[in-house]
């Protein structure tokens, strides 16, 4: 997805106003003409300013379509791989803590191996040894406190 | 003598450096792998970090990006692929030669001229870091303030294709810098009622996010194809370096030199020193026209330049705590969490650490050359792992290090809204690098800016009233003028 120079004008321009405008209800601390608004309000002020350059640039580039999709999108399958990676993400951080890091691991795995059509075989064999080291690297070298969920903890 | 001793007695315990071999091995290994940059071979070696001591943890981020700089090197000259960004000037060049055979010549080089180029900008840093600290310690916020802009001016400019981009993507990593408490006046901003938003947004999940996840959402994105596969055999890349030592000893020197001052520089690193290094070896060459084709010449320049640069970025990142690259502003971070506070004081009550950093580097440098050459017999087997399986374990090792940071489901949400921010900035040509030193600058500049307002009641004279302060305004005023310059004599140039 590629926006015109105009439309990432146009989405600066109302995050940066909104930004300014957000500022002016922080406090200011008595007594101090620059309190927490001023950094904000200045970052406001220049995403406008750049909002206003890629205008006029866009305005010199004559008629583009305002969102543009790019080359790889066209390709089959392309937009769902990226759909079903941010899914996996999403699963992760909703089913982790139910059901423990060792089969939501195995799970995303072997859902992105068939994504990117690797072999069952494969895909299995990758999918539980990766999750297995991971576990052990980070559960029991580094005590990162994985979450457990239904698995019993592993021997190690 | 003292701290020396003690520096040694630090770096050569088994610990160190099983650890700094093993980080040395991981940085080869993502260098060498298309797509996956140093950056990102730094920013999954973070988590890692938090469990070790703290010279390991910096000896570790010192050495993977070392290696990883080098190894981009080796994709580069066989696939055509530059492994890291910094890479990438010298690609066609490295290709070239490998197409006329002399894939040993290529490789030869780079690991030769890396490793010294490594140790020139290790050199420079010695010798200029303690003496810059001694003269940082007579800043105050008022310099500090400028030291920022500088770098900031540098992030979003030097090298950015689209200087408007290069500030789009500064600003966005300014305005995440803001979220949270911790600003002068403890004001929660942009928090929207998040306990979590209170303690601001972990910079690790975001870099891990911004660099790594957009990557695997890009390459899955394009189906995960498997490269080219090497079909040149690699013969004895120790060929020839005697001679090449003799015949381009000027090239080594000005890449040298010129990637340490590029480093040197606050928020300008390796990529831009070898682009800039291989651009003017190529107009000071008697042979220009041999550019291109498969010229050893410029190769040697620009990877000099590049190794160089990575050394040298450190020393704005320990004197003043103002990184030089996304690297080191990885790395400051990293410095922070292991209570080693970097600034001009880190010299004076802590010169064993600074030493033990000094000695890493020598070493890291010296290991390249063993290290690269078993990568480089190694490089058509592992160019051969399909990315179809790389890819979703590196996800899985994101995930997993994003929740380490802070061991909180927080954290894989910041790497999730991250990963996408980059992959849309990606898609539409905003360079990440600007974004991450705005975060890790943002809070500096606004730090030193309100604590100067507070000092001098409001008075915005105070900026240039002291004499360090005036001559780094006018130094930032002169590159401003000439980025000015240069787009107003590119749109002329492109109207006529």
């Amino acid at each position: 997805m590629r926006f015109s120079d105009t439309m990432l004008g146009t989405v600066l321009l109302l995050l940066g106003a909104a930004i300014a405008i957000y500022a002016r209800t922080l406090p200011a601390v008595p007594g101090q003409q620059y309190g927490a608004a001023a950094f904000p309000t200045l970052i406001g002020q220049a995403m406008v300013g750049c909002a206003l350059i890629l205008f006029i640039k866009g305005w010199q580039a004559g008629s583009v379509p305002m969102i543009a999709r790019t080359e790889w999108t066209r390709q089959p399958g392309a937009l769902v791989a990226v759909a079903v990676t941010i899914l996996c993400i999403v699963a992760y951080i909703f089913l982790a803590r139910p059901i423990g890091f060792v089969p939501i691991s195995v799970a995303i795995l072997i859902v992105l191996f068939r994504v990117l059509s690797v072999s069952w075989p494969k895909t299995v064999f990758f999918a539980v040894v990766a999750t297995l080291v991971t576990d052990y690297v980070f559960r029991s070298l580094l005590l990162v406190p994985l979450p457990f969920g239904i698995m019993p903890r592993l021997p190690w | 003598m003292d701290p020396i001793i003690q520096a040694f007695e630090l770096v050569f315990t088994w610990q160190v450096l099983t650890t700094i071999t093993a980080a040395a091995l991981f940085g080869l290994l993502v260098g060498a792998v298309p797509g996956l940059t140093a950056t990102m071979a730094t920013a999954l070696l973070v988590p890692l970090t938090f469990f070790m001591d703290p010279i390991s943890a910096v000896g570790a981020m010192v050495t993977c990006a070392a290696m990883a700089i080098f190894a981009g090197d080796i994709p580069g000259a066989l696939l055509r692929m530059p492994g890291t960004p910094a890479s990438a000037a010298y690609t066609n060049e490295a290709y070239a030669m490998t197409r006329k055979g002399e894939a040993e010549t290529a490789l030869g080089a780079c690991v030769l001229f890396s490793a010294i180029g490594g140790l020139f900008g290790t050199a420079v840093l010695i010798f200029a870091a303690p003496a810059l600290a001694e003269f940082a310690l007579n800043f105050s916020s008022q310099e500090y303030f400028w030291m920022a802009m500088l770098g900031l001016t540098c992030a979003a400019f030097i090298g950015a294709a689209s200087p408007v981009k290069g500030m789009v993507s500064l600003l966005i990593g300014l305005l995440v810098a803001t979220v949270g408490l911790k600003n002068a006046s403890g004001v929660p901003r942009f928090t929207f009622g998040s306990t979590d938003l209170m303690a601001g947004i972990d910079f690790i999940p975001a870099m891990i996010g911004l660099f790594a996840v957009s990557e695997v959402m890009r390459t899955v994105a394009a189906g995960a194809p498997s490269w080219d596969n090497v079909q040149v055999r690699i013969g004895n890349i120790f060929r020839d370096w005697g001679g090449m030592v003799v015949r381009y000893w000027r090239q080594q020197v000005r890449g040298n030199v010129i990637g340490t001052a590029i480093g040197i520089l606050p928020g300008a690193g390796a990529d831009v020193a070898a682009y800039v290094s291989y651009a003017i070896s190529r107009r000071l060459s008697k042979t220009p026209e041999k550019y291109g084709t498969g010229h050893v010449e410029g190769v040697i320049e620009a990877t000099s330049s590049n190794n160089a640069a990575l050394s040298s970025a450190w020393v704005p990142a320990l004197v003043f705590g103002i990184p030089g690259d996304t690297i080191t502003a990885i790395v400051i971070g990293v410095l922070y969490v292991k209570g080693l506070n970097p600034g001009p004081t880190l010299f004076l009550f802590n010169p064993q650490t600074i030493y033990a950093v000094f000695l890493i580097f020598i070493l890291a440098n010296l290991m390249m050359v063993p290290l690269g050459w078993v990568v480089i017999k190694l490089a058509r087997g592992l160019l051969r792992t399909p990315r179809a399986i790389l890819m979703p374990i590196i996800l899985v090792f994101c995930i997993v290090g994003a929740f380490a940071s802070n061991n909180a489901t927080y954290g894989i949400i910041v790497m999730l809204a991250f990963g996408i921010l980059g992959f849309f900035m990606e898609e539409n040509d905003i360079p990440i690098a600007p974004c991450i030193l705005g975060i890790v600058i943002g809070p500096i500049l606004e730090h030193n800016f309100i604590t100067t307002m507070i000092k001098s009641d409001g008075s915005l004279l105070t900026f240039v009233e002291r004499p360090i302060a005036a001559v780094l305004a006018v130094g930032l005023a002169l590159i401003w003028a000439s980025v000015l310059y240069s787009s107003f004599r590119n749109r002329a140039a492109a109207s006529a």
